[in-house]
């Protein structure tokens, strides 16, 4: 069965066209990829990103219990403060990605989508195991999110509640109203622009939120923006893709996420990581800029004077650069920032060089 | 833009045009084809003197999100490539049927045009 967005007869109207991601039938795009992306890096642009999960974790255990399946200390973040972190299995490999949210009462974290059955489950069989009092709970079909991002961000959504937008810091997350909704709202999202996003429940109240932010954003060109652009946007800032990225099974130390970890804390895979990090001698993830004309795509190989040193796990075109940009895992002694290499597109070597992430700066709408 | 079919033109079921003049066809993507492709991004074209066979690869034309291979609707030889595509893409996206020409091809077989849809059997597809 295909999942749909309580938003879907609004994006139809909004003449969206749409693709399917693992297994939610979403927008791929409105008007023009290029235009959203450029729309977001220049004003602002609203996504409906709901095919992400919701899951809460409450008792008397939740900190430990998040703090045990997760590589960060939870019990550093305080309330009202959210993390970017990751999952691991025993082996190191990563399950999912993602956000948790410290509401004070209880913790959110939102999944990858189609990840939230199986982190929901992970993390009731380590409550069980571990003897934590403490409960996951998937309510992703309770929720629509959404992800208003941009340097006109703030302005638009300040327009529509009484809560001081300025107040809702970096990676802070509160309850709150937004167009008179209640939503809990955050100060992050998937775009290295300005953001934030909002979690709405009931679904049917996502409407009117939806529909008042296009209406407030108007004045800056705000634009619906579909999956298309979410994903060059974030390629374009090296954030990883779960699906892409983690494929196969790979550590937090492979995905060049160590500085997620907290060392001093215990945490499930911990033991398997520290093992690798000893040893050194894993693959890591690379961003590749082309030189040559080419667009790299999941799948291509990467080559140094014929011979394999890695694999790209996801390419596109950049539109702020429109050059060919890619990550991929390269072995650890021909991913110098500077080095060349080839990237392997239809049989054809396509020149790129190393680059420290991200491709596109912050400054760049500045400076275009 | 979107669906602009010409009369004058012949057209295959996987949305290519091809236009006869003498010995010779051009060859394109129909309006419809870049309207579902979107921003086009980079096009891959084909060598001169490349043989090619009807129904077989011809070149590539990338989205920013896609791959798609357009199939030659015609046998014979690459006499001609629209070297223009190659630093402006876009092209394609707001010409399809005039500046935004693919290849030129030396037909083998002349006979092989009959296969090809007209335009009204075109527009029934799409």
């Amino acid at each position: 069965m295909v999942l749909r967005s309580a938003l879907y007869e609004i994006h139809k109207r909004l003449d969206a066209h749409f693709t399917e991601f693992v297994g939610f039938e979403m927008p791929l795009y409105f008007s023009s990829i290029k235009d959203e992306h450029l729309a977001v890096r220049k004003a602002v642009g609203l996504f409906d990103v709901s095919h992400m999960s919701n899951v809460w974790i409450e008792g008397k255990d939740a900190m430990k219990l998040l703090s045990l399946c997760t590589v960060a200390d939870v019990p550093k973040y305080l309330e009202n403060q959210s993390q970017y972190t990751v999952i691991l299995r025993e082996n190191g490999t990563v399950i999912d990605d993602t956000i948790f949210m410290n509401l004070g009462d209880k913790y959110m974290i939102i999944p990858n989508a189609g990840m939230s059955t199986i982190v929901t489950k992970w993390l009731n069989d380590k409550a069980k195991e571990y003897k934590l009092n403490a409960k996951a709970e998937d309510v992703s079909r309770d929720f629509v999110i959404l992800a208003i991002q941009g340097l006109r961000s703030r302005e638009t959504l300040q327009k529509i509640t009484k809560i001081d937008m300025n107040n809702v810091k970096f990676f802070g997350c509160q309850y709150g109203k937004i167009a008179d909704v209640d939503c809990i709202i955050s100060h992050t999202g998937y775009t290295g622009e300005l953001g934030f996003e909002l979690q709405i429940t009931p679904t049917k109240k996502a409407e009117i939120v939806f529909n008042k932010i296009l209406e407030a954003g108007a004045e800056f060109g705000i634009k619906p923006i579909g999956l298309g652009a979410r994903d060059t946007l974030r390629l374009e800032k090296c954030f990883i893709l779960a699906g892409n990225e983690f494929e196969g099974g790979r550590t937090p130390l492979e995905a060049t996420l160590s500085w997620l970890i907290h060392w001093d804390h215990e945490f499930i895979g911990k033991e398997a990581i520290l093992k690798q990090k000893e040893k050194g001698d894993y693959e890591r993830l690379t961003c590749l800029e082309c030189i040559d004309k080419g667009i790299p795509r999941h799948g291509c190989e990467i080559q140094k004077n014929g011979m394999n040193v890695g694999i790209v796990t996801s390419g596109t075109l950049s539109p702020c650069l429109n050059k060919g940009i890619a990550m991929g895992y390269v072995h650890k002694d021909f991913r110098e920032p500077e080095s060349i290499l080839d990237i392997i597109v239809r049989e054809k070597p396509v020149k790129a060089k190393v680059v420290k992430p991200p491709f596109v700066p912050k400054d760049w709408a500045s400076r275009n | 833009m979107g669906d602009e079919v010409r009369n004058n033109l012949k057209y295959t079921d996987t949305h290519e045009w091809l236009k006869l003049s003498g010995e010779n066809a051009r060859v394109g993507i129909t309006d419809h084809a870049q309207s579902q492709l979107t921003d086009i991004v980079f096009v891959e074209l084909p060598q001169i003197d490349k043989e090619v066979k009807k129904g077989e690869e011809l070149c590539v034309v990338e989205s920013v999100k896609s791959v798609s291979e357009i199939y030659s609707p015609i046998t014979g030889k690459i006499i001609n490539v629209n070297k223009k595509l190659e630093d402006n893409p876009e092209i394609i996206n707001k010409n399809p049927y005039d500046d935004g020409w693919l290849v030129e091809i030396k037909v083998k077989d002349k006979s092989e045009i009959n296969s090809l849809l007209d335009a009204e059997s075109y527009k029934k597809i799409i």
